[in-house]
């Protein structure tokens, strides 16, 4: 098993190190914690030890010579005579790219986890030097310019000017000999380096970081109209309480909601969220006809039109008496029928419906019942009774549901239906 | 239970532990002959000596250094600082030693330390005797920080200061020296991080330290008259913080104002209610407000001075819109 030696960073600031002597030679045997070679920084001459055992082979750099941090510059291999060429990039993952040593983005500073590569100052396929500038880089703190490292061509360039790169990770790849075909990518593209033994651990967490830049989102644009100002505790009470704060702006409640406003919130009247809690007046209006000519009429309108429903053409005649239409519910011993009056009031066009009703219609004709006072209700209900002669029909409902000169009208209107049917729909 | 002023609190609380401890000794300007301007320490010295109770030159780096040299090796000084004001004197020995050695040294070496100062305007001192910078110290991490409330917490936190194995700073406000409290004549002490809950309210939770603990009070009294209960708590030690009192108060009034005589911005009152929003968020129905000192040098004009720092009717004033569910935009 082959082990890269590679310029340590012996000081937090350091970039590259000179190696001031060898202290074995090549084809040496090495062990596991022997003095390899001495390198000189800007603060101190230190000796490094060998991370591994075997035959030092492959030597690249020459004593005297500056090395940047991270560059191999020999090998630790199991026979004295393995020659290869001095670390040659795994294959694996670089299918298609050309053969050579790679050179990673440098870590510039203590703190920096990715260099912004500013831009390439050797194209591709150039001839370079270990010395030759080969590009820039930005830092949060500076600006540098980073040597090759390496001599040789410029074989692939894989991040664009631009891009972050993780440190660590291969920017480029040069080659010892010119290179037939060379390669340039985005490091958006390019797979995690393997080649690097150094970056394997960073490389493991450069996909997590580039996934984490495009899903960060956008910060919502604030909701001008719709957002609700309310207090924290306000909002989690009435998330906890199942309430809904919209209801409170329907009811033209004055912002910011506070949790006392929350009782106002409960005590609103779940269908008519525009009504307040406070009691209006309440209307009770009866009339007495002498002749109920429903009877009759409903018997022609099922004879001559078909029209069977009574309970529908009641309603129709009901819904016929409002100002708009509306919906219309016959209650009769407990059981309730809704219908849709259609704009035309045609009563061969109402329909059934599950609608909240505009008014109820309470059918107490078959009892012996001749007066009612139950009060108003959530909607104005017209109840129907049996008189001595002909029909007693009662309105009861609140002034904030329907004004007096409305109720009047609709009472009349709907007891001169009830008397003659067939005029007031002719 | 008798009643005594706080400056005679403080007297007896560092009288009581320098017979319990030879190691306790006193030093700073004017500590011995002349009892501090505040008269605060006077017949120390008749008692204990000019050995444990020491005059030192016009020189606060020197004596806190020399306390802390003293702390680290086995004695256990309390330092006067005549003045709150010149805390920025002693800033390298009490925030870079004394906070620290502990630390550095791998917890071999500790500064059981005192550093008795003062706070508080309205005493026609100026700009530069009138300040209250526990907020400077406060931020070290390593400090402990105690703002007696009457002479009850004086006597109770300054004997429980000379004790801790650590610095401690103690500010007592200095228009509260001739202020008299039930203190027991028997002994006791006050545990650091524990909060005094002065009054029970429902409504509001007013949070105060040192002297603005009765401005809460006060505040809270013109609000009982309107019907809003109001919630007084003094912290008592400011480094540690009982949170755990705070945060369970708030809970249940859903409203706070916090008061502290320094600078209102980057101060105590900021730091307390940032917590409360950070750990109470959804138990409040209204934002947490702070009533600190205006961001202004004390001024010398008694009729500016006054209008620099909270009052009761400030305090009751932002209380009542709290609880009217008004609109706030600013402390």
């Amino acid at each position: 098993m082959r082990h890269d030696v590679t310029m340590p960073q012996l000081g937090m600031a350091q970039d590259a190190g000179r190696i001031v002597a060898w202290l074995k030679a090549a084809g040496d045997t090495v062990a596991k914690g022997d003095a390899l070679f001495e390198v000189e920084t800007d603060k101190a001459t230190m000796e490094v030890e060998a991370q591994a055992s075997g035959f030092l082979t492959g030597i690249t750099a020459q004593e005297g010579e500056d090395v940047p941090v991270g560059a191999v510059i020999a090998r630790i291999s199991d026979s004295a005579e393995d020659d290869s060429p001095t670390p040659a990039p795994s294959q694996d993952q670089s299918d298609e790219l050309p053969e050579g040593r790679a050179v990673t983005m440098p870590q510039l500073g203590m703190a920096q986890d990715s260099g912004l590569l500013v831009n390439w100052t050797k194209a591709l396929g150039d001839k370079v030097a270990a010395d030759d500038i080969l590009f820039e880089v930005e830092t949060d703190k500076s600006t540098m310019e980073v040597p090759a490292g390496l001599d040789g061509y410029l074989a692939a360039t894989l991040a664009e000017a631009g891009e972050d790169v993780p440190v660590g990770a291969t920017l480029a790849i040069i080659s010892a000999d010119k290179p037939a075909t060379t390669t340039a990518r985005s490091a958006m593209s390019t797979p995690a380096p393997t080649e690097a033994k150094a970056s394997a651990a960073l490389a493991a967490t450069t996909p997590a970081r580039a996934e984490e830049q495009p899903a960060r989102k956008p910060h919502p644009a604030p909701a001008a109209q719709g957002r609700i100002l309310a207090s924290p505790k306000a909002r989690r009470l009435a998330l906890e309480r199942g309430l809904d704060l919209n209801k409170l702006v329907a009811a033209g409640h004055p912002q910011p909601f506070h949790v006392r406003d929350l009782d106002d919130l409960a005590n609103l009247p779940a269908k008519a969220p525009a009504t307040t809690t406070m009691t209006a007046a309440t209307i009770r209006l009866t009339a007495e006809i002498a002749t109920d000519g429903f009877t009759a009429f409903a018997q022609w309108a099922a004879a001559s039109h078909g029209l069977t429903d009574r309970d529908a053409l009641l309603a129709g005649i009901a819904g016929a008496s409002l100002s708009q239409p509306g919906i219309v519910a016959i209650e009769r011993h407990g059981q309730t029928r809704s219908f849709a009056i259609p704009p035309d009031r045609a009563l061969s066009a109402i329909t059934r419906s599950d609608d909240p009703p505009t008014l109820i219609l309470r059918d107490l004709r078959d009892t012996a019942l001749r007066a009612v006072t139950t009060g108003a209700e959530d909607t104005p209900v017209l109840t129907l009774m049996s008189g001595h002669m002909g029909l007693i029909l009662t309105l009861e409902c609140r002034a904030d549901q329907m004004a007096a000169p409305a109720a009047i009208a609709l009472l009349s209107a709907f007891a001169g239906r009830m008397e003659q049917p067939l005029r007031h729909l002719l | 239970m008798r009643e005594i002023t706080l400056s005679q609190a403080v007297n007896e609380a560092i009288a009581e532990e320098m017979r319990r401890d030879p190691t306790v000794f006193l030093l700073g300007e004017d500590v011995a002959e002349a009892g501090t301007p505040f008269k605060v320490l006077s017949g120390l010295v008749e008692e204990f000596g000019t050995a444990r109770v020491i005059d030192t030159p016009i020189s606060e780096p020197g004596f806190m250094g020399l306390a802390v040299g003293a702390a680290m090796t086995g004695a256990r000084p309390i330092v006067d600082l005549m003045f709150g004001d010149f805390i920025f004197l002693v800033m390298d020995q009490l925030c870079n030693q004394a906070a620290k050695i502990h630390y550095m040294s791998g917890g071999k070496l500790n500064v059981p330390l005192v550093l008795r100062t003062n706070m508080g305007a309205t005493r026609r001192s100026a700009a530069q005797h009138s300040q209250s910078l526990q907020a400077l110290v406060a931020h070290i991490p390593g400090l402990k920080v105690a703002m007696p409330s009457s002479a009850y917490e004086a006597k109770g936190l300054m004997k429980t200061a000379i004790r801790d194995n650590n610095p401690v700073v103690i500010f007592e406000d200095k228009l509260m020296y001739q202020d008299k409290a039930p203190v027991p004549e028997e002994e006791f002490l006050i545990p650091f991080g524990v909060a005094n809950i002065k009054r029970e309210g429902t409504d509001i939770t007013l949070i105060a330290t040192s002297s603005m603990v009765q401005v809460a009070e006060k505040a809270a009294e013109l609000l009982a008259a309107e019907g809003i209960s109001a919630e007084v708590i003094d912290p008592r030690t400011i480094v540690p913080l009982d949170e755990a009192t705070l945060l369970k108060s708030v809970r249940k009034t859903s409203r706070a104002i916090v008061i502290d005589e320094g600078h209102q911005s980057y101060g105590i009152t900021a730091e307390i209610a940032s917590r409360l929003n950070e750990k109470a968020f959804y138990h409040l129905d209204a934002p947490v407000l702070r009533k600190g000192a205006m961001d202004v040098p004390v001024p010398f004009s008694p009729a500016l001075e006054d209008v620099t720092v909270p009052t009761p009717e400030g305090v009751a004033a932002h209380a009542r819109k709290l609880c009217a569910g008004e609109m706030i935009h600013a402390a």
